[in-house]
């Protein structure tokens, strides 16, 4: 009954009313997208579209690779098992974690949480609405990957109907135990060791790191069968027993799909109300911590005490400062600023070493992977897929990082604005913090990559030089076009990263790795086969070949240049210009 | 309708609130003052329930805000200095969704909607997403919000900040008003002259104890007594040897000519 004064809402009232200021929200931010800015909107379609298709060829190719590789019924159906299992682990680990970390933000740090815990919401039906925002931000990233993997493996295994239409609904029942997970988890964390959160999660990820590489150690480890015969299937699906333990959703979900792709509807439908049942009683267990935790946390966290600083300069501002002493003083203090910044916000340098401490970890193990490691040629692709990789893991921290500094720099203009610094030495300061920062763990990634594959030391010295092109040209280019589409409406960085310029940066990045690590690579593999054997005739040969490598390397150092001066020039022009 | 019995905030080993009394009465318009860190923002959170009190007890309207937080609420509303607003929502859309949460007839609510987009002279950009308001623009919104579901106490951190004088006055007017129809009123505020001019009492915070407590006839009085005027009084009370740099002991009681 509604009345003219206040009264309590039962529940399902206030849901409704969460429910529709969500749909309100997003109806406007479509509407408005659509008026003002359509041609964002069909290039993010334009290159979802694209990047599902890819992934969607990328996976019909592996399934019939495996389909003609191991011509064994069983085994084969153990592999693509292995496949499912293993992916949807890793991504269970990892919907802990994102959940985990979203809600973290969403329920404790967040304005809104703040204004609606002023109102006569109930915390735990605050917390379902921030867990379904939570939901979405952490697995559209699953559904992105997943769906193409599984649409391919439909069409190659020639699925029925009855397997496509249980897809979404394993999936969504799927992505809310891990998300129940980290939530319960972050609440648990907040409510019972408000001081130690972050330790905790530190020591978290280090163990995940660890398992991670365990796992590496346990695929690579000792002899094995040559690579991608049957006989290196068997031995690897022995190595990957793990991932089949009963009590996992991941198991049951891709024993489900397995099912329905085989045609067994009644035991596809088992799992799927199975993995319903244990979503709706995990979300259950999240509501009801939200309901007995979620207050009493918030209130500790926001009460507990704060740790004076010292004054004294930090040792490693102090090294930062010795080491940048051919810049001016200015630039050097704009350089050690961001630095700060950096150090102090562990969602940045976090994802910076799981990243960048996984590809190290590979790097290391390469040996172990069954590399041809006496054939120059494979050495070569090998350590140039390698660079390319390096690369892409820098584009996506320049993107999600370095693109976004000079708009989060908006709303504290003032700060820089008054100070009796030239709008240049800002925007150079911060290309001289992206590129020197990202030069030194990309080199040291790079030389660990090519001492473990032996390659020559002319080869590295290329690498070493295509390196620094990368991290110089990506820097510039996420500089340049943050200043050139900034988004001073904005606080959240990942957003303005995710936005039109943060997406266009992405894939600008993309093709500039791909352009520069081609053409130093394919003269470079050309010039090795022709070491080896002679097939091509004249136009290959070592000479023309060597000014070819030659040219390569100019261009690719031409381009880089480019790259890196061009978005600058364009983005200096417009910051000297920029309202704020 | 506000009372705050013996209540204390500690923030590990620093004492934000030191045994606050204080009893706000129906209709009253209370005035808290006192310097930057003093603990007004402390209590006030304390008061609408996102902060909980390390002992004591807080009460709107009978209700333990800790105890029965939702009841206490659903009574209150809370104006902060920096107000929070979805920046994708319309102010009209925003309002319907205060209208919604706390139960209110939409046809009231409606009613409410138009009543204080006229009050707060809002309609020439109501329909507007919020994103494009200026600082001053969303207070009224969130002033507006704040007084859909009338309120039995109404909270409210620094309340001037951003408006132009016109709307200052407005809003004057309109909590004079409200508390002279029966709310309770209970705002933080640095502007003296404010405080001098609407407020029925006023208490002087410094290091989480009042240091004054009085009707404002009562400071006229002590105004005339000392030959002094509020901003001086206000200086002496909060930079005193006693209080500069240290808490005042716990059991000192707040100046008062009652």
């Amino acid at each position: 009954m509604l009345t003219n004064v206040a009264r309590p809402l039962a529940p399902p009232e206030e849901l409704t009313a969460l429910r529709r200021l969500r749909q309100r929200l997003l109806s406007n931010t479509v509407r408005q997208a659509l008026r003002q800015s359509r041609l964002r909107i069909l290039a993010v379609v334009v290159l979802t579209a694209l990047f599902w298709l890819g992934l969607f060829a990328l996976f019909v190719e592996a399934f019939q690779f495996l389909e003609t590789s191991i011509p064994d019924d069983h085994t084969h159906l153990e592999t693509v098992r292995k496949i499912f299992e293993i992916f949807f682990l890793s991504l269970t680990v990892m919907l802990v974690f994102s959940s985990g970390v979203i809600l973290y933000g969403g329920l404790y740090r967040s304005r809104e949480t703040t204004f609606l815990l002023t109102t006569p919401a109930r915390p735990e039906l605050i917390f379902h609405h921030k867990f379904q925002e939570a939901l979405l931000f952490s697995s559209w990233g699953f559904v992105l990957l997943g769906s193409p993997m599984l649409v391919a493996y439909g069409l190659a295994s020639v699925a029925p109907w009855h397997y496509y239409a249980t897809v979404l609904p394993f999936l969504i029942a799927f992505i809310y135990i891990p998300a129940a997970w980290g939530a319960t988890i972050c609440m648990l964390l907040v409510r019972w060791l408000p001081r130690r959160r972050r330790h905790l999660v530190l020591a978290a990820s280090a163990l995940a790191l660890l398992l991670v590489g365990w796992l590496i150690w346990q695929l690579a480890r000792g002899p094995q069968s040559a690579l991608m015969t049957p006989d290196w299937f068997d031995e690897m699906l022995v190595r990957l027993r793990f991932s089949e333990t009963r009590l996992l959703p991941s198991w049951w979900l891709s024993t489900g799909l397995l099912e329905a792709a085989n045609d067994h509807l009644v035991e596809s439908l088992s799992f799927l109300i199975l993995t319903i049942a244990n979503a709706m009683f995990f979300h259950q267990v999240a509501l009801g911590c939200a309901r007995a935790l979620y207050l009493p946390g918030y209130h500790s966290l926001v009460t507990r005490p704060t740790g004076r600083r010292k004054q004294s300069v930090p040792w490693i501002d102090r090294l930062l400062e010795r080491l940048t002493w051919p810049l001016s003083r200015e630039m050097r203090l704009l350089i050690i600023k961001d630095a700060r910044l950096f150090r102090r916000d562990p969602v940045q340098w976090s994802q910076f070493l799981i990243f960048f401490g996984l590809l190290g970890m590979y790097f290391l193990n390469i040996r172990r992977l069954s590399y041809d490691l006496n054939h120059a040629t494979w050495v070569n692709m090998v350590s140039f897929l390698n660079l390319a990789v390096v690369g892409l893991i820098l584009s996506t921290f320049t993107s999600r990082f370095i693109f976004p500094l000079i708009s989060l720099e908006g709303r504290r203009f003032w700060i820089l604005g008054r100070l009796p610094v030239r709008r240049d030495t800002i925007l150079w300061g911060k290309f001289l913090f992206a590129a020197l920062g990202s030069i030194v763990p990309c080199t040291l990634l790079i030389i660990a990559s090519d001492t473990m594959l032996g390659v020559v030391p002319a080869i590295l010295a290329v690498h070493l030089l295509t390196c620094f092109m990368l991290c110089v040209g990506l820097s510039g280019l996420a500089v340049g076009m943050g200043a050139k589409m900034p988004n001073l409406q904005e606080e959240s960085p990942s957003r303005i990263a995710a936005g039109f310029g943060g997406t266009l940066n992405l894939v600008l990045s993309t093709i500039y790795i791909a352009a520069i690590v081609t053409l130093t690579a394919v003269p470079c593999h050309f010039y090795l086969v022709t070491q080896q054997t002679d097939p091509y005739g004249a136009w290959f040969n070592p000479a023309r070949l060597r000014w070819m490598m030659a040219g390569g390397i100019t261009t690719s150092v031409l381009l880089g240049i480019l790259t890196a001066v061009w978005p600058m020039w364009i983005g200096l022009k417009a910051f000297r210009r920029m309202e704020f | 309708m506000i009372e705050f019995v013996d209540v204390r905030r500690q923030y590990g080993t620093k004492t934000a609130v030191a045994g606050l009394n204080l009893t706000v009465a129906s209709g009253e318009l209370f005035a808290f003052l006192g310097p930057n860190g003093a603990g007004k923002t402390t209590t006030i959170k304390m008061l609408v329930g996102l902060l909980r009190p390390t002992s004591g007890t807080i009460r709107v309207c009978g209700f333990d805000v800790a105890a029965e937080s939702r009841d206490a609420r659903r009574l209150l509303s809370y104006v902060p200095d920096e107000p929070y607003l979805y920046d994708k929502l319309s102010g009209r859309e925003f309002l319907r969704f205060i209208v919604e949460m706390y139960g209110l007839d939409p046809r009231v609510g409606a009613e409410r909607i138009e009543r204080e987009i006229a009050a707060f002279e809002l309609a020439d950009f109501v329909d507007d997403l919020t994103e494009s308001y200026s600082h001053g623009m969303k207070q009224r919104l969130v002033f507006a919000s704040a007084m859909l579901h009338d309120p039995a106490v109404l909270v409210i951190d620094e309340p001037m900040v951003g408006l132009d004088p016109r709307s200052a006055r407005i809003l004057k007017d309109l909590l004079r008003a409200k508390s002279r129809a029966g709310t309770t009123i209970f705002l933080s505020t640095h502007t003296l002259g404010l405080a001098e001019e609407i407020a029925d009492r006023i208490g002087i915070l410094d290091h989480g104890q009042l240091m004054f407590l009085g009707t404002v006839t009562e400071l006229e009085q002590e105004l005339q007594l000392h030959e002094t005027n509020l901003e001086r009084l206000f200086l002496e009370l909060t930079s005193s040897p006693a209080t500069n740099g240290s808490p005042p002991a716990p059991e000192s009681k707040p100046r008062t000519t009652a």
